[in-house]
């Protein structure tokens, strides 16, 4: 078990390095082995990948199996015919649904027409607001996954779900 | 009213009275709706469907309409009859090949029809002759806020107004105009419209709608996307942009026929008139090619003798449907051909062309 050369925590970073014909091993823990300027691969750790694995098996399998409680359709049905059971099936397969409905649309992933109640008139205040939330939430989630603020992003994407499944 | 009755007028869309209506022959605006709290039709019970028939077609006639409106029960008609209605453009195709609960609310000018039951609970739609898509449209929007006053529709905050296909999702809104555009066909760009209106995410049909072909030069263009976009903007871009470029190509073809290709202009449409005139066998298919070679002749004044409602009143009476109660009795393939042939030649022989 080696410790890290600079701070004497434990080593998880081994490197040989062959310079001269001569051989040199350095341990370094993770911390000062990124502050010592030696590329990191950005890695996923182990467990990550494995639940990571798990889930979008889950996923498959939760759309093989998932059924609307309401009209009894399900995901492959949809498939089959190209239409919907009822009005919880937006909620019901919205992770699918996404990618299928902004490919019909172009694009286009929220309503932004005439609201019921409200005869063609602009859509109230805290809707707009929210429409308004969205868009500047989705530039901020762009900037932070340009600038490689993966937790950043993250949080906004988190953010921005909420939003968008009232 | 009942729908033998229709057989007397041609419709206020085909009336050839609105604007640009030498190329567009009618608008249409179209919403897709369903009741909340019930499936939609895919999933829908025998007896929800019943349920979701009456309660629609009691809601349609007691509703205070500016228009008078008459109700058919699809269920109840036989076929002669449902498929007059898709030759008014009065129900689509599908509704009247469909089966069970369903049926069509229809002003008795047939300018306003509302399908029930449908792929959707409801299908409204308005139809105004010529290039009248704003008209259109406002009162469709009309007629939509007064079922919402009695009606609760499916509707979520991020989708928009929900529909069995999530191709008619959000504001649930086609446009389309039927064009007439025998020019651009003859003179061999029609393709090129068909590319634009593609990269423009327009659909491009026939004259019935989804699923059928570009017959006698004309063609349905309409919008491809209904989410994402306003209502408003979804008909300023189709009225104000798109229809109108189509509209001028049209016209520059005509001009270019006109001007430096007479001679071939003259002799479709003069090939036209002789089958018109003479045959003894008539397709309708071939009924419409002819016809509309004569409508582009009366519209460009290169014939005399004939005006545009008597042509749309042709169009409509050389369809299978209406050819069979124009005569009286239900006829087979063979002797509609003859039967069609016999009438137009009636019709054109009259007229000194």
């Amino acid at each position: 078990m080696h410790s890290c050369e600079r701070c004497h925590k434990t080593a998880t970073v081994h490197m040989t390095e062959v310079s001269n014909g001569k051989k040199v091993e350095v341990h370094l823990c993770d911390r000062c082995a990124q502050e010592a300027g030696y590329v990191q691969q950005s890695h996923v750790p182990i467990n990550e990948l494995l639940n990571q694995f798990l889930k979008a098996h889950a996923q498959v399998s939760d759309t093989q199996t998932l059924r609307c409680a309401d009209c009894g359709m399900t995901w492959q049905e949809f498939k089959d015919t190209g239409l919907l059971g009822c009005a919880k099936d937006y909620e019901l397969f919205l992770n699918q649904l996404q990618g299928v409905i902004e490919r019909a649309q172009q694009g286009a992933d929220h309503h932004t027409g005439k609201t019921p109640g409200k005869p063609s008139a602009q859509p109230d205040d805290a809707v707009k607001l929210r429409k308004a939330e969205i868009t500047r939430l989705k530039k901020e989630l762009a900037r932070a996954v340009e600038g490689e603020s993966y937790e950043l992003a993250a949080k906004l994407r988190d953010q921005l779900r909420a939003l968008e499944t009232t | 009213m009942k729908i033998v009755d229709l057989t007397n007028q041609s419709g206020e869309w085909l009336a050839a009275q609105g604007p640009k209506s030498e190329i567009v022959i009618s608008s249409r605006v179209r919403l897709a709706r369903n009741i909340a709290s019930y499936p939609f039709m895919s999933k829908a019970t025998r007896t929800q469907r019943s349920e979701l028939h009456r309660m629609c077609r009691d809601h349609l006639l007691g509703m205070h309409s500016d228009r008078p409106v008459f109700y058919v029960d699809l269920d109840k008609t036989d076929e002669i009859d449902r498929q007059l209605l898709v030759e008014r453009h009065l129900v689509s195709k599908q509704h009247a090949a469909g089966e069970g609960s369903r049926g069509v609310a229809i002003s008795n000018d047939e300018a306003v029809a509302v399908m029930v039951n449908e792929e959707d609970h409801l299908r409204l739609q308005v139809l105004r002759s010529g290039l009248q898509m704003r008209e259109a449209w406002s009162e469709a929007d009309q007629l939509d806020d007064k079922l919402q006053d009695r009606l609760e529709m499916a509707f979520s905050e991020r989708f928009g107004f929900l529909t069995a296909c999530p191709t008619n999702l959000g504001t649930g809104l086609r446009v389309s105009v039927m064009l007439h555009l025998p020019a651009l066909k003859l003179t061999g760009e029609i393709e090129k419209v068909f590319r634009a209106a593609k990269d423009m995410h327009l659909a491009v049909r026939g004259l019935y709608g989804e699923g059928t072909e570009a017959i006698g030069d004309f063609y349905q263009i309409s919008n491809q996307t209904t989410l994402g976009r306003s209502e408003d903007e979804i008909l300023a871009e189709f009225n104000d942009v798109i229809i109108p470029r189509i509209i001028m190509a049209e016209v520059a073809a005509r001009g270019v026929l006109e001007n430096e290709r007479p001679l071939a202009l003259d002799d479709k449409i003069g090939r036209a008139i002789g089958i018109l005139k003479y045959a003894r066998m008539l397709t309708s298919e071939e009924a419409l090619f002819c016809l509309s070679h004569l409508r582009l002749g009366v519209v460009m004044k290169r014939v005399t003798g004939l005006d545009l409602p008597t042509i749309n009143h042709l169009f409509l009476q050389t369809q299978p449907a209406h050819l069979q109660r124009l005569i009286g009795k239900p006829l087979d393939g063979e002797a509609r051909k003859a039967a069609r042939a016999q009438y137009v030649r009636d019709k054109i022989g009259r007229n000194n062309l």
